[in-house]
């Protein structure tokens, strides 16, 4: 019975020598394919409730943002105004900060004023690298 | 002739990197991150973020980060409940409590109404945690040349 005896050429063993690759290629693939959904804002720390600073007005420059998204600049003695558009704001904010390293950036924010408008002028204050900020709603 | 012999000689140890055991390694470390990632099951909200150029990373430990998201109809969601405007202090004061680290992050739509915002901030303030950001994507120039 010589057919029998044949012997199976083919090995009945799981190669294993290729399982490392495999492996190693799944954890690449999952090592690249993570996306980690970061943090972003602009970060600010509210006064605590009851702290309440006394601030002469001339350290004082306020930023009104209007619901249309336009600011008016008000330096704290003057009662002159200025109507500029928010991307001055950066500029602005830069020349007083140079003149007195004190100053306080109040903005102040109409009520109904979309919250992207107030951004925007938070990020103009940032960016002109002011410390002291101050966000406020404005009372009518 | 010592040293001749010494050329000869043939070492025992097998100049191979063993490579059967590399399957095992490589499958222990696909099973460790597997299991030790954290998902965060919070659910997406539909808003329209605010951009800023001078947004910054936030450098905190996620367990520290509480999302409060307003929505384009002003709705209020923490931890995916719906919050009514007057008790979000009352939700922030206990997680407050428990981590001193907290830092709250406003999500909120770009075109909410700057009264909301300032409720939340008022209420955050009731609850002592002061720590806030505005969470926004970063803008990119070219966007800003185009509007």
């Amino acid at each position: 019975m010589p057919i029998l005896n044949r012997k199976q050429r083919v090995s009945d063993e799981i190669p294993t020598a290729s399982m490392a690759d495999i492996a190693f290629l799944l954890l690449v693939f999952f090592l690249t394919t993570t996306v980690f959904n970061e943090e972003k804002g602009l970060p600010i720390v509210l006064p605590e409730q009851s702290e309440e600073q006394d601030v002469s007005a001339k350290n004082l420059i306020f930023f009104i943002v209007r619901p249309d998204g336009s600011v008016v600049v008000k330096r704290g003695e003057s009662e002159q105004e200025q109507v500029v558009q928010y991307r001055q704001v950066e500029i602005i904010l830069r020349q007083e900060l140079a003149q007195n390293s004190n100053l306080i950036a109040a903005v102040k924010t109409d009520p109904n004023a979309a919250y992207r408008h107030m951004v925007n002028v938070l990020d103009e204050v940032k960016k002109a690298g002011a410390e002291r900020i101050s966000l406020q709603i404005l009372e009518e | 002739m010592s040293a001749k012999k010494g050329f000869k000689r043939k070492s025992g140890a097998s100049s191979d990197i063993p490579s059967s055991s590399m399957a095992d390694i490589a499958f222990l470390l696909l099973i460790f991150f597997m299991v030790s990632t954290v998902f965060r099951k919070e659910k997406k909200r539909n808003i329209e973020w605010t951009t800023a150029e001078a947004t910054e990373k936030i450098d905190e430990k996620r367990k520290n980060i509480l999302h409060i998201w307003v929505e384009p109809d002003g709705t209020v969601y923490i931890n995916d409940q719906i919050v009514p405007y007057e008790n979000i202090a009352d939700i922030v004061r206990p997680i407050y409590a428990e981590n001193r680290e907290l830092v709250v992050a406003i999500r909120g739509d770009r075109d909410v109404p700057y009264n909301q915002i300032n409720t939340i901030t008022e209420q955050l303030q009731a609850s002592g945690a002061v720590r806030v950001t505005f969470a926004t994507r970063v803008e990119q120039r070219v966007q800003r040349a185009r509007r």
